[in-house]
């Protein structure tokens, strides 16, 4: 197979500041050995997330120059609306700052006590903003879904079978809405398969239960559809992403994401009654109805950001380039998350350092060695972040302790990914001197942002 | 002899307008409900309904968006925004957020008790909902003379002591979550509050224990007028008393839009580190990570850039002589504006312009939407529609019943302000033959933004 390159050539650079392992040690020091706590100028390369970090085009940096600032009725707003419009087919969208912010509104208008709210897996702070407004989330991802190391093709998909039986035991009145995650980000960033979602989407029709799309990254498990389902190789992306918003009522939206924006997000839906309900909320926290608390720039990169995603060359060496890192890892033996997802490298830190038992945070412990290796930000997914503490205050560890490798979108060259291969297979080799942490400070919710540790002696 | 208020810049890069003819305005009109704030932007030809996010940035601005750095975690342009925050108003604390409002949310939840009394020198649309929401009750203590139009007093925006006295005496010092105090008084017509004045509200609430809190999105404009027109500080600077201002203060909410002259950003400073944990922990769930708080990492550089020009003597000179100048044109048409002339913006007196119109008929959305169909101005209505509903459903009838010609900064020439004046002179020769308004939707909060009418 003919190496494939990057579909664009680079237009502005941002310099990289270079460290040595001696200051690397002192910055973790300083930074209580919590990555979060790093200033971004000490990371040589920045895997924390792919959420705002993409290189715009010269195109969008056009439309932000273009960006109408107007407080009401930018036309910023309308070509922000239109292409939301053809992408999605629903005919109302609905500007936010941020993708939480939409959740917020979404789930403030739809939640409370004694409401569940069903998924394939809720990302984390989807989940936040559910339990914030009093309702219960349900994750029902399907079995693949739950083993790391055994590849399956569409592990992002939901369990149809638990999806039924929940709702007989729930009650269709306690369940106001169905929520897919494409793709499935705390699963590992695998795709969700269009039959999958087609069968949900008939579920919930036939039980009046709305059914809406996380659409963070709706491309890339499009492109996934094309590569790995029966009867999509021929068809466009732009035909196969319609296809999937058609089934659900609705989508939200972080652009950070798939739409390569550094900051914005939107809601989308056919109700226009749950609109109205949304935009009352939305003046109060984000901002008028036609921008949302977004800058009309912002809107504008949003709108271009949209169209280009759907490229397929575009999404070829982006599906690509994660896939080139996974395999690298897998070679040497490293235990990572398989099939490689869209967006990340998932490093299977309980298996890397076996010998670091749960409550001394392997992951945190993995993702604190890449930096002083290499000056490599990645983040911990495990019981850091999603860990809690019994009666007895006692540790009850999440199920997966993973380190995220996440790949920001247009920014890094394959000679920067040959780079983090080579540090993470070098700690691969010297995993047995590597020690655990403990907690020194922490806060009661979101811990893992502004958690202070130490190595354990 | 006479010297004009000179711009301190030129032009380097300019947004192209659209002209539009008196039929497609009427349609416009008929289509936005009668509400400016339906408007599309294109049919518009001036944009007065806001100086907030309307800003020209500068080449550094712009420079400055281009050295943004998207890092989620630990960007450098937070470091760099947090040390001009210090620098520039002195609070100790920041905590970025994509808007003000989202920062007098965050404060709102975390100061405000169910039942609390929230004094302050006139009420703002979101700040008030915010306090309500939160559970506290918002009361007037600006000083009579702010609704006043006619009455040239120079600082409208003072605190009548005695109001604030009588809340104390009567619920008590604990009762009140803090007093909020607006610098260039928005609803008042941009009314500035002295030092004298805020340095007696200081030795007050410091003897009961209650804290200041500054909605600061203009005190760069309040400064000048303090500059210019209070005892003793003729040969201070700006960026001097901008300090002393907030020194007297415990904290703020910023909405960057205004005097920093940004497109979006806000932030929520503060001198006291346990509000200031709160506040970090709350951000996450509302704005973004405490190192961006929903905002780009360019938005924070070009925020950082802006407050640096915003307290520059010769910019501010030259942003509230724009201001003054088309007050004195209104004047000299005979055209009846809050007197003395604030410092963002001119405002009508709607009930003087058209006197024939009750407020019930919505006198400043009437003379609003006249305004637009004589020329494509858009204005903003404040009066009864802005005003809202009590918790128990009935109209605020305010006494002031405005139009808000808002100037952005550093956007319009002298002669768009000659279009401005003219036009509305206009509209004051046939203002006998204007007809009022009937609201034919009203939404359940700030309804100002959305509502629709239709022509008695």
């Amino acid at each position: 197979m003919r190496t494939i390159i990057e579909p664009f050539k680079i237009k502005s650079v941002e310099p990289i500041y270079f460290n040595t392992r001696d200051e690397r040690e002192a910055i973790l020091s300083n930074a209580f050995y919590n990555p979060f706590l790093i200033k971004a100028n000490d990371v040589l390369i920045d895997l924390l997330t792919d959420s705002g970090t993409s290189a715009m085009s010269s195109n969008q940096w056009a439309g932000i120059m273009k960006g109408d600032e107007s407080y009401a009725g930018s036309s910023s707003f309308f070509h922000f609306e239109k292409v939301i419009k053809e992408i999605t087919g629903y005919p109302i969208a609905i500007p936010t700052h941020q993708g939480r912010a939409a959740e917020k509104i979404l789930f403030s208008i739809l939640g409370g006590a004694g409401k569940y709210f069903i998924s394939n897996t809720l990302f984390d702070t989807t989940r936040a903003n559910i339990e914030f407004s009093g309702a219960i989330g349900i994750d029902l991802p399907c079995e693949e879904g739950k083993h790391p190391s055994i590849p399956a093709p569409f592990k992002g998909n939901m369990d149809v079978a638990a999806l039924k039986k929940k709702i007989d035991e729930i009650g269709v009145a306690n369940i106001p809405m169905v929520i897919m995650t494409v793709t499935n980000n705390s699963g590992g960033g695998q795709p969700v398969s269009m039959q999958n979602i087609k069968e949900v989407s008939t579920i919930c029709k036939e039980n009046n239960i709305p059914f809406f799309i996380d659409a963070c990254r709706f491309a890339e498990n499009c492109y996934f559809i094309k590569l790995r389902e029966d009867g999509y190789a021929n068809i466009p992306v732009p035909q196969i992403v319609a296809e999937l918003f058609s089934y659900a009522d609705g989508c939200t939206m972080s652009a950070k994401k798939d739409a390569f924006a550094n900051i914005g997000g939107f809601l989308a839906m056919k109700n226009t009654e749950l609109a109205n309900s949304c935009r009352n909320l939305l003046i109060i926290t984000e901002g008028f109805t036609t921008y949302g608390g977004l800058a009309g720039r912002d809107l504008e990169a949003i709108a271009i950001g949209l169209q280009e995603v759907m490229d397929e060359n575009y999404l070829q060496y982006r599906i690509r380039s994660i896939e080139y890192l996974t395999n690298k890892l897998i070679a040497a033996g490293v235990p990572v998350m398989q099939p490689a997802g869209g967006h990340a490298v998932y490093i299977d830190a309980k298996a890397f350092l076996p010998h670091i038992p749960v409550h001394q945070y392997p992951g945190q412990a993995l993702a604190c060695a890449l930096y002083t290796e290499g000056g490599i930000r990645s983040v911990e997914i495990g019981s850091l972040m999603f860990g809690k503490y019994d009666n007895n205050n006692h540790l009850v560890p999440a199920a997966l302790e993973l380190v995220r490798l996440a790949i920001p979108r247009r920014a890094y060259t394959q000679s920067h990914i040959d780079y983090v291969a080579e540090v993470i297979i070098e700690v691969f080799e010297k995993r047995n001197n590597i020690g655990g942490l403990e907690i020194l400070e922490e806060t009661q919710l979101l811990r893992h942002f502004t958690a202070k540790l130490k190595p354990v002696k | 002899m006479k010297r004009s208020w000179a711009e301190p810049y030129k032009m380097k890069m300019v947004e192209l307008l659209k002209m539009t003819t008196p039929a497609q305005r009427k349609k416009a009109l008929t289509e936005a409900g009668f509400n400016t704030f339906l408007l599309k932007s294109e049919d518009v030809y001036i944009d007065l309904l806001t100086d907030s996010g309307t800003s020209a940035m500068s080449d550094r601005q712009w420079a400055g968006m281009m050295m943004g750095d998207e890092a989620y975690a630990g960007s450098k342009n937070f470091y760099h925004l947090e040390e001009v925050v210090k620098s520039v108003y002195g609070y100790k604390y920041l905590v970025p957020t994509h808007q003000g409002r989202g920062a007098e949310n965050i404060l709102s939840k975390i100061l405000i008790k169910k039942g609390d009394i929230v004094p302050g020198n006139m009420y703002f649309t979101t700040t008030r909902l915010h306090q309500e929401l939160a559970g506290g009750r918002f009361e007037d203590i600006i000083i009579d003379e702010a609704h006043d139009p006619e009455n040239e007093f120079p600082f409208k925006g003072n605190v009548d002591l005695n109001k604030l006295d009588m809340l104390v005496k009567k619920y008590g010092a604990k009762k009140i979550a803090y007093v909020s105090i607006a610098t260039s008084v928005n609803m008042a017509g941009g009314q500035p509050i002295s030092l004298k004045n805020l340095k007696e509200l200081r030795a007050y609430t410091k003897k009961h224990g209650i804290l200041i809190i500054h909605d600061m999105t203009r005190v760069a404009e309040n400064a000048y007028f303090i500059q210019q027109k209070e005892k003793g500080y003729g040969n201070k600077s700006v960026k001097a008393i901008v300090k002393e201002i907030c020194s007297l203060t415990d904290g703020a909410t910023m909405s960057a839009k205004k005097d920093a002259l940004v497109n979006i950003g806000g932030f929520l400073t503060i001198n006291d580190w346990n509000i200031f944990e709160e506040a970090r922990n709350m951000v996450v769930v509302y704005e973004g990570l405490h190192t961006y708080g929903g905002l780009a990492g360019r938005d924070m550089e070009a925020m950082a850039i802006g407050i640096k020009e915003s307290v520059d003597d010769d910019h501010i000179r030259a942003r509230v002589g724009q201001v003054i100048y088309l007050g004195e044109k209104m004047k000299d048409y005979g055209i009846p504006i809050v007197r003395p002339t604030g410092s963002h913006g001119i405002f009508v007196d709607a009930k003087k312009f058209l006197p024939h119109i009750p407020q019930t008929a919505y006198t400043a959305q009437t003379l609003a939407a006249e305004v637009y169909l004589d020329s494509g101005v858009r204005t903003m209505e404040r009066g009864i529609v802005s005003a809202g509903r009590k918790s128990n459903g009935e109209n605020y009838f305010p006494k002031l019943e405005l139009v808000r010609f808002t100037i952005p900064r550093r956007v319009y020439t002298q002669a768009h302000m000659d279009v401005i004046a003219e036009s509305t002179a206009r509209v004051f020769e046939r203002r006998h033959q204007i007809n009022g308004l009937k609201m034919v939707y009203e939404p359940k909060y700030l309804r100002f933004f959305q509502a629709r009418f239709e022509k008695l």
